[in-house]
């Protein structure tokens, strides 16, 4: 007689903002094997940017494959293009990037806080930093004209320069953040029902996050110093005051507690970006067409992300190829899983923070 | 005693379905639940069972591996079922129309009733939605009140319920009403 059950997660479940299918081998209480499917949210993105759009269009579609880290896709697109056409953009640019990538980081970090905390229990704390979340929200329609797709970068440079008013609302603002985030980090750390959902939970040891290949805040609450933003020279992350934040329980909590330091270590770029924003045009016109290949690199706030772009001299190009931060994070995915209980999966799936609709484009 | 006709109004609850979107309009669904613009004043509560909802909220245009999925929710809502299409992509394909893996928007497969524009829709619109959806689900469970109306209600007398004259004609009730 068989003495395992199958559970299905999935594809449509409350615990769930998108949808992805785990099937569940379970002995009693115990995981004791995963099988995980990605793909409901394939749309065709790779081969529409070949054939349907110009080049100078496909930074704004992109953005449409994820819309928590669409300023990443954006980004790193419109970066690879850039190498191509061998431009240089302004330094003022480069600094209105990076404040919409950290607000971009730590919108999403909070909700990913907030959607941990509702899987394990906790409607109130969800409440609670929905509700702050908006503060930042509010920054984002300030500064770009919309919420969630910005549109905001363009080949050479962005499309909205800041005024002073809206530099000054920033700084209020994360201000204000701050001292709600500081609140949250005494809940995650002190607040004891919390700590029964989280502490020890869907550990990942530093030899699997090394062995299964994680990244983002995944690996570094491992005690992986894993992040791109610390290798590359293509945006002045170092000068602006970037800190890798690292934690070694490699649980729950630690992969809170990492997003909760990155969140600080986001709002100190943000108020460092805008104290001392150099003057300057927002955009260079660049000229030609892409020809070539090049790799970008970014650090999205699931972890690294890859753009691999191909132009052949003429306005369509040649290949795009995205590779995604939760692609990647899969196999530690399903190992962690392994040997929980099933009442904690939900917790533990939200606490990977999954983006599907980038895994699946 | 119960009156289901009353309370649905005052709270519908919410399934949401993702067919395929970018998760942009998915997290404003969320925002438009959470304290600042609070969709729950209205007693809407997110739930994940079709068969207790009464408004489906679908983003995304439908992919193909979404799509029986999408039909199957569909079917198992009760009725009366109000269907609100969020965000473009899922009125008309949006940016993502024409591309191999996807129909173009969900009212090729079920009926919708509240289309609501935008890439990504704001919270805003998302509660204009659904307070239009909310008089649509009010007109529909009329409608279904006037076809279930083929008896009138029983008289008793001392004790003896009389059903013999409870039959109605077509067209009573709405001289009644």
């Amino acid at each position: 007689m068989k003495k395992t059950i199958n559970i299905p997660l999935g594809s449509q479940h409350i615990s769930l903002l998108e949808p992805v299918r785990f099937k569940f081998e379970c002995e009693n209480e115990k995981i004791i094997s995963v099988d995980s499917d990605v793909g409901f949210v394939h749309r065709g993105i790779e081969r529409a940017c070949t054939t349907k759009f110009k080049f100078d269009a496909i930074g704004y579609v992109v953005a449409r494959v994820c819309g928590l880290c669409a300023i990443t896709h954006s980004l790193s697109y419109t970066a690879a293009v850039e190498k191509l056409l061998g431009g240089e953009i302004t330094k003022k640019a480069k600094y209105l990037r990076i404040l919409l990538l950290e607000l971009d980081r730590i919108h999403s970090h909070m909700l990913c806080l907030s959607h941990t905390c509702e899987n394990a229990g906790f409607e109130a704390m969800f409440m609670r930093i929905m509700g702050d979340r908006e503060l930042v929200m509010e920054i984002q329609e300030l500064l770009t004209g919309n919420r969630v797709q910005f549109d905001y970068i363009n080949i050479g440079g962005v499309n909205r320069d800041i005024n002073s008013e809206v530099a000054k609302k920033i700084i209020e603002n994360l201000y204000e953040v701050k001292q709600r985030v500081l609140g949250y980090m005494d809940e995650f750390t002190n607040n004891w029902s919390l700590s029964l959902k989280f502490k020890g939970i869907g550990a990942l040891s530093l030899d699997d996050a090394y062995s299964f290949n994680a990244i983002g805040p995944l690996a570094r609450a491992s005690g992986l110093n894993i992040d791109v933003r610390n290798e590359i020279d293509y945006l002045p992350f170092n000068e602006i005051g970037f800190k890798m934040q690292t934690q070694f329980e490699g649980d729950i909590n630690a992969r809170n507690i990492v997003r909760l330091n990155e969140i600080f270590n986001s709002i100190l770029m943000c108020e460092n970006i805008v104290n001392g924003l150099p003057e300057g045009e927002i955009f260079t016109k660049l000229k030609g067409k892409p020809n070539g290949e090049a790799i970008v690199r970014f650090e999205a706030p699931r972890g690294e992300l890859m753009y691999y772009v191909k132009g052949n001299g003429s306005a369509m190009l040649e290949r795009v190829r995205i590779k995604t931060p939760t692609f990647a994070c899969i196999p530690a995915f399903t190992h962690i899983f392994v040997g929980e209980n099933y009442a904690d999966a939900p917790a533990i799936l939200a606490s990977f923070d999954p983006c599907l609709s980038c895994t699946a484009k | 005693m119960f009156d289901l006709k009353k309370y649905r109004k005052k709270s519908p609850w919410i399934l949401h379905y993702n067919a395929g979107s970018c998760n942009g309009c998915d997290i404003e669904i969320l925002a438009s639940l959470a304290p600042k613009y609070d969709l729950e004043r209205f007693g809407v509560i997110n739930t994940g069972n079709p068969k207790q909802s009464d408004i489906f909220l679908v983003t995304g245009p439908v992919t193909y591996r979404s799509r029986e999925r999408l039909v199957e929710l569909y079917t198992q809502m009760p009725e009366p079922k109000v269907v609100i299409a969020v965000g473009s992509c899922t009125c008309t394909g949006g940016v993502f129309r024409d591309m191999y893996n996807v129909e173009d928007g969900i009212d090729r497969y079920i009926p919708v009733d509240v289309y609501i524009a935008g890439c990504a829709v704001s919270p805003e619109l998302i509660i204009d939605g659904v307070v239009k959806a909310l008089e649509i689900l009010e007109k529909k469970s009329k409608e279904m009140e006037k076809a279930l109306k083929l008896f009138k209600e029983a008289t008793s007398e001392n004790g003896v319920i009389n059903r013999r004259n409870v039959a109605l004609k077509v067209g009573e009730v709405h001289e009644e009403n």
